[in-house]
């Protein structure tokens, strides 16, 4: 064999040989891998999510497991999920076999998630996940609990969730424009990219929003990746409405903002944007991205006691806000208050005791049903809507919520 | 315990007399009992990822080293193998040893409709146009996610085999198998007629030969073996996603073929086996570990630079000499040739 | 609708005809399939992004010097990556792939994985027909026709321009005829590479820029240049209008198929190279060995 396939073998049974060693000596932390797309923006806020857990973690003195007291160690494993799936199961394999971690949190692409969630079943690790929102995910322990008991979705709620999160929203909106605009039946102009994964939300949009008396005056369905929605842009000015309702998660969200500023619609956009959800995404709009509105999960509100200081802890230290995945955080103070809780780090004891638990994180009070997904509910796992004003994200529903702002409406 | 003898012979007089066939043999007999020295479970997963991916790696020299049809879009048979062995694996429950084989007739239709297409084209042109392939069946996957999945594909496929070191040898076996297989279609009649084609399509056919139908016929042949790669790919994974048809696929594999050697077989088969478990190394670092994709595209090039050629040519070119009487290949520190006795230069 | 679309049609043609005409002249020319060729118009778009961003530098000085920059490094990569492995075309191809995985891992490292905006060179739009048109799309327009007519006139009113039509008609002959052949196909990358880097300067505040934003117009400019023929300019602008029109209508007339736009393109040009092998244009290269 070549020359440097042998120097390879030589260095992986030299580090293989090594790593056993030092793993039949050490016991003493909890080794967690964080799994995500580690060069873009949703796996920077896994590891700062994680890296804000640790550190208060480890600070207050560990996990208590039992008589003992252990710290928490972070593998960063980049899955490179978004460009290859392969390279996110070789990374799974990489930090059970390897670095041989306790738990794994993380994951993003729901494509790659569920083959991630085949390699860590395989090695009956617990997978909490932490930015997948495929039912998929969850129906898989339905049908086979034996297998998938270890996998818990802990951030998002599952996609047929989010619709009824969007649809209250919606209301809202709807009920305001009644009010200010004297109109009876708002029209809704659809506008969900063309995925799988929209196809049943916008199904469910033409069958609700008739019977919230509210008007479907179309469906437009862009590319994911598209760069210039001016053709659908002019056909919703055309067709009269009030309300852009969009289904979008890739970068046409831009687009859209973006396009709907220059042009100066009346309509305001509302639905899932997740482009809309980061911080650049004022700046990736050219700044014309005013009104749009979304749903989100972290705002400087008081949605759980732990919140707010979580938001302003996270902007000092990494000078952003924290997106959705951040909340590894809530994953792993999850898993630190079932592991005191039972006293072992043994995944058999722990899964029911996750069955069973509530808990108050930072972005929403979980509990789990037997699909191990997130149980939805307005005020605990709903999220927040926030909505683009001047530069700033200002979040304006659930009402009750204390810290939430009025729904501005552009002017006409 | 004439076989026995017959089979010393063999190694003897062919295999032993050269270098490279010496370090062919030995590989083979490595990976072969590895398991037994090493069953990380780590290291296995990479070698059955690289053990597949040098079987679609060796189908597309087939089709680009040795007829001349360089495409880019091969990722289309792979992916058409994969969703075949899928949908019939996921939504009929055929067992997958019987879909696998589906997948590969699946893909080798593929392969003879792209290759009808194709009977026109040249050089360029033909190149561009299989890149074009993959992404109109993309776009006709996404029209129909009911069907297809969308673009999470179809998931919770059934496994070839139960354990790690089973699927490792299913997929070596497989490896072997085909690309020997291919190298000894290539070193057979059918073989010097490709190159034939390749060289001076005209004055193949003036010579008779039925040129067309060469071509569809490796285009069916290589497709089928990459079609047979992409079940085996889709049943390890379990999932079988877009990913699979995607042009940075073919972009790849066109890249171990070159960078390995093209019209040789061996050559894309020795590149992968290099390339990705080097990728993957690079992947495991914590500090530059996101940077390996440009590691990956620095290495490529630079080599490239030394070894124009491929890396197979130019390592066989250290220890081998080529006569110049019988144009054998002798081990480089002969003084006369060890068929025909001239003197090597 | 059909005012949109011809407007739509007419700006996204005039973007792809600044990249497939500098495609085809490297190609015509030098006889080498560049796939980096988008990747040196996202490096454009990078470039005018951060000098506006982090310098003072006006649109009109970023623009100049973006174009400059990226043009310089082409030529550069020329010498350095292509050049020594000109006779082997298998290598030259990966090369190039090699060089746009570079560059798109550099952005990568350095910009992050996020999408970035550029503000508008021009802001606030007019209405024509009954179409309201962003001023911004309008300048793409001028300056694609403008740059079109500098390359118009530099190959056929020009000496340089004689010496690239020569060399592409005939390399071994124009060498022998006393042309500095390696010359001139480096004059030739820095003029299709400028063309490229225009588009991206002008371009970028339209759309959005991320290291991946080479990979979809790489797709569509080879439709367009093997639709119009490879190495023939000609072909190239004609077909980058009719792919332009042909996405432009797709989107239109089927909003909820937008998303095929690109299979639309794709198939189109594959049902030309049934009918005609060498694209609408093209010049088959018999002699070539």
């Amino acid at each position: 064999m070549t020359t440097i396939m042998r120097s390879f073998i030589a260095r992986a049974l030299i580090g293989g040989a090594t790593l056993s060693l030092a793993a039949s000596v050490q016991a003493q932390t909890v080794k967690i891998a964080i799994l995500g797309p580690m060069a873009f923006v949703q796996g920077e806020n896994h590891w700062a999510g994680a890296e804000m857990a640790r550190d208060e973690i480890n600070k207050a003195g560990g996990i208590r497991v039992g008589g003992k007291r252990l710290q928490v160690e972070l593998v960063r494993a980049d899955t490179n999920e978004i460009q290859s799936v392969p390279d996110a199961t070789n990374a799974v394999e990489r930090v059970v076999t390897r670095d041989k971690v306790d738990f794994l949190v993380g994951g993003f692409r729901s494509e790659a998630v569920l083959a991630m969630q085949e390699v860590a079943m395989d090695a009956k690790k617990i997978f909490l996940g932490v930015g997948a929102a495929h039912s998929k995910l969850g129906l898989n322990v339905e049908q086979d609990y034996n297998r998938y008991k270890y996998w818990f979705r802990v951030a998002p709620t599952k996609d047929v969730d989010l619709a009824r999160t969007l649809f209250a929203v919606l209301g809202s909106i709807g009920q305001q424009i009644r009010t200010e605009l004297k109109t009876d039946t708002p029209k809704v102009a659809i506008l969900a990219e063309k995925a799988a994964w929209t196809e049943a939300l916008v199904a469910a949009a033409q069958k609700n929003l008739p019977a919230m008396k509210m008007e479907v005056v179309g469906v437009w369905q862009p590319s994911a990746t598209a760069t210039d929605v001016t053709a659908e842009l002019s056909a919703i000015e055309r067709s009269g409405a009030q309300i852009v309702f969009t289904i979008l998660s890739g970068p046409v969200g831009i687009s859209v903002g973006r396009q709907m500023g220059e042009r100066s619609m009346k309509a305001v956009a509302w639905g899932i944007n997740v482009e809309g959800q980061k911080e650049e995404f004022w700046q990736a709009a050219a700044g014309k991205a005013q009104f749009v509105s979304t749903l989100d999960t972290y705002a400087e509100v008081e949605m759980t006691p732990k919140t707010i200081p979580f938001v302003r802890a996270f902007k000092e230290r990494y000078k952003k806000a924290p997106t959705y995945t951040a909340a590894t955080y809530d994953a792993i103070m999850l898993l630190k208050a079932v592991i005191e809780q039972e006293g072992t780090l043994d995944a058999d004891k722990l899964v029911p005791a996750i069955e069973k638990t509530t808990h108050v994180g930072t972005g929403a009070t979980a509990t789990w049903d037997k699909r191990h997904d997130l149980v939805w509910g307005i005020g605990t796992t709903a999220g927040i809507a926030v909505q683009w004003q001047d530069g700033r994200k200002v979040p304006f529903w659930p009402p009750q919520v204390k810290g939430m702002q009025p729904f501005r409406m552009p002017p006409r | 315990m004439y076989w026995l003898r017959r089979a010393w012979a063999e190694l003897k007089n062919d295999v032993f007399v050269l270098p490279s066939r010496t370090l062919a043999l030995a590989w083979v007999v490595a990976l072969a009992v590895l398991p037994a020295v090493y069953a990380d479970a780590y290291v296995l997963r990479i070698l059955t990822m690289t053990c597949l991916f040098a079987m679609f790696a060796a189908s597309w020299d087939l089709l680009a080293g040795y007829s001349g049809q360089v495409s880019f879009g091969h990722a289309l048979f792979f992916g058409a193998g994969a969703y075949a062995s899928a949908l019939l694996s996921s939504r009929l429950g055929i067992s997958p040893w019987t879909t696998i084989w589906a997948g590969a007739a699946a893909a080798l239709a593929f392969g003879v409709l792209t290759g009808y297409l194709c009977l026109r084209l040249r050089g360029s042109y033909l190149s561009l146009a299989t890149l074009a392939f993959p992404l109109i069946v993309l776009g006709v996957l996404f029209a129909f996610p009911d069907f297809s999945g969308g673009e999470l594909g179809i998931s919770g496929l059934r496994r070839l085999a139960a354990t790690p070191v089973a699927n490792y040898y299913v997929a070596l076996c497989s490896m072997l198998a085909t690309v020997f297989g291919l190298w000894l279609l290539t070193e057979s009649k059918f073989g010097l007629v490709l190159h034939a084609i390749r060289d001076d399509e005209t004055a193949a056919r003036a010579s008779g030969i039925d040129t067309p139908r060469y071509r569809l016929a490796v285009f069916a042949i290589s497709a089928a073996v990459a079609g047979f790669t992409g079940a085996l790919y889709a049943h390890y994974l379990r999932v079988a996603g877009p990913s699979a048809l995607e042009v940075a696929l073919s972009f790849q594999v066109v890249i171990w073929g070159i960078f390995g050697g093209v019209a040789t077989i061996y050559g894309p088969v020795a590149a992968v086996f290099v390339l990705y478990p080097l990728t993957e190394w690079l992947g495991s670092f914590k500090s530059f570990g996101e940077l390996r994709l440009l590691v990956f595209a620095a290495i490529v090039l630079l080599v490239l630079l030394f070894m124009p050629r491929g890396l197979t040519p130019w390592a066989r070119d250290k220890v081998e000499a080529r006569c110049p009487r019988c144009k054998e290949r002798n081990g480089a520190w002969r003084s006369a040739c060890r068929l025909c006795g001239a003197a090597l230069a | 609708m059909l005012q949109d679309i011809l407007v739509t049609g007419l700006v996204n043609g005039g973007v792809y005809a600044l990249l497939a005409v500098g495609f085809s002249l490297i190609f015509g020319v030098a006889r080498i399939v560049n796939i980096a060729h988008t990747a040196f118009y996202m490096l454009a778009a990078y470039c005018f992004y951060t000098l506006l961003a982090k310098t003072g530098l006006g649109f009109a000085l970023s623009a100049i010097v973006s174009v400059c920059a990226v043009t310089a490094l082409s030529v550069l990569c020329y010498r350095l990556v292509i050049e020594p492995v000109r006779e082997h075309e298998a290598a030259v191809l990966i090369a190039t792939i090699a060089l746009a995985l570079i560059f798109q891992e550099l952005m990568l490292y350095f910009f992050g994985g996020n999408f970035l905006g550029i503000p508008s060179t021009l802001e606030g739009s007019v209405r024509l027909f009954g179409v309201s048109i962003a001023y911004q799309r309008l300048l793409i327009l001028a300056v694609a026709a403008a740059m079109l007519a500098l390359v118009w006139f530099v190959l056929y009113r020009t000496r340089l321009g004689l010496a690239i039509r020569a060399t592409a008609n005939d390399l071994e002959v124009a060498g022998l005829m006393g042309m500095n052949v390696s010359r001139v196909a480096m004059a030739t990358v820095a003029l299709s590479v400028a063309l490229a880097s225009v588009a991206g300067v002008v371009v970028a505040p339209v759309f959005v820029v991320d290291p991946f934003m080479w990979l979809a117009p790489l797709v569509t400019m080879l439709a367009i240049v093997v639709l119009g023929g490879l190495g023939s300019l000609k072909g190239s602008l004609i077909g980058a209008l009719v792919i332009g029109y042909v996405e432009a209508i797709t989107v239109f007339v089927v909003p909820a198929g937008a998303y095929l736009k690109g299979a639309v393109a794709l198939s189109i040009m594959v049902a030309v190279l049934l009918v005609r092998p060498e694209g609408l244009f093209g010049v088959t290269f018999e002699e070539e060995r």
